[in-house]
């Protein structure tokens, strides 16, 4: 099981774009706490503790807020328009026995015999995977050997091995790692790119030729 | 070779709004390692080339290279010695709209540093400021 990492939080009173603006100023960081038909709260939090936490891969709190303290989920992190720096945090209430869906960070371990080819490289489309499972159940991330994978082979979300009482909600079929051989390309070569030398068709224009000729 | 489309619905587009901030393409989908604007601009066919080829030579077959941005805008320019008027020009290149913050190159399969040097000679070729962006933590 993951472990519960208490994080201590504040209630705020004003909400907004430029109190938001304001408690980032101050080393805060703004967020949200709903879930199990509760009401929403409002809440901010230091922002140097939380973003180690979730720098760390870290999901389950313990929200210790006015007093009391409760289990929740983080479900949401909203970036800048850059990705540099996370501005709010969204957290759901949950029970350690509740089944939650969440997206488990994947990280590959073991190296792939088929890298040793020459040209090979290996691509990840997904670097997590979406699972259902109970809260008292989850990891901060899952291990994936890779050592077995030869060239031209790819590993499917399907052929994960999963922890008990985990159910894989990701497309079974979508490509996890696969192994691949770059095309030999001289330096400088230039690729085939989409598109052709001259002008482009243009959709509309053929239109309106089919209609004149209708006339 | 220049990328440009295939086929296009209009031959000419209008110059549209530039000063949005990138809501998509914002962050590392594909590769290991990205290459991101600050900056606003319009990225010609010809820069977006120039950056490919600078990544190509310095890795020497090593990894792959992503390209996320394409030059599906067309721009026209008026021939010179053209007095107003006249209807608008004929499409002189093509261009890919980047706003602040879209991810302009990616790169898998090398390491972290030998990823930051060949971005940082992409940069170069670049007409904005960029910086070196890895995959970001999700929740």
């Amino acid at each position: 099981m993951s472990q519960t990492h208490e994080l201590s939080a504040e209630k705020r009173e004003s909400v907004g774009t430029r109190e938001s603006q304001r408690l980032r100023k101050e080393g805060k960081l703004p967020a949200v706490l709903y879930g199990h038909k509760l009401g929403t709260e409002h809440i901010m939090l230091d922002a140097k503790e939380a973003l180690t936490h979730f720098e760390a891969g870290e999901k389950v709190f313990e929200l210790k807020l006015g007093g009391k303290s409760e289990t929740a989920l983080l479900k949401d992190l909203a970036y800048d328009y850059l990705g540099r720096r996370i501005i709010h945090a969204d957290f759901e209430r949950v029970d350690l026995d509740e089944k939650v869906t969440v997206h488990i960070p994947i990280h590959f371990r073991g190296d792939a015999k088929g890298l040793k080819a020459a040209g090979a490289l290996m691509i990840h489309p997904a670097s997590d995977i979406q699972v259902e499972c109970r809260v008292r159940d989850m990891q901060d991330s899952l291990d994936v050997d890779l050592s077995h994978l030869d060239v031209n082979e790819s590993m499917h979300a399907s052929e994960i091995t999963l922890p008990s009482g985990w159910t894989l909600m990701s497309d079974a079929d979508a490509v996890i790692a696969a192994i691949q051989v770059k095309k030999e390309e001289a330096e400088g070569e230039e690729v085939e790119v989409e598109g052709g030398a001259g002008e482009p068709e243009v959709i509309a224009e053929k239109k309106d030729d089919e209609d004149e000729s209708k006339e | 070779m220049a990328m440009m489309p295939k086929r296009v619905k209009f031959r000419k587009e209008m110059r549209r709004a530039r000063d949005r901030k990138a809501t998509k393409g914002n962050f590392v989908a594909y590769g290991d390692y990205g290459l991101q604007a600050l900056e606003g601009c319009w990225l010609t066919a010809r820069q977006i080339e120039a950056g490919r080829i600078a990544a190509q030579h310095f890795l020497k077959r090593q990894g792959k290279v992503f390209i996320r941005v394409f030059p599906d805008k067309p721009i026209s320019k008026k021939p010179l010695e053209t007095r107003m008027g006249k209807g608008k020009a004929d499409t002189d290149y093509w261009a890919a709209r980047v706003k602040p913050g879209t991810v302009l190159y990616e790169i898998a399969g090398v390491p972290e540093d030998v990823s930051k040097r060949t971005l940082k000679r992409i940069a170069m070729k670049m007409p904005v400021r960029c910086r070196f962006i890895h995959r970001r933590v999700s929740a």
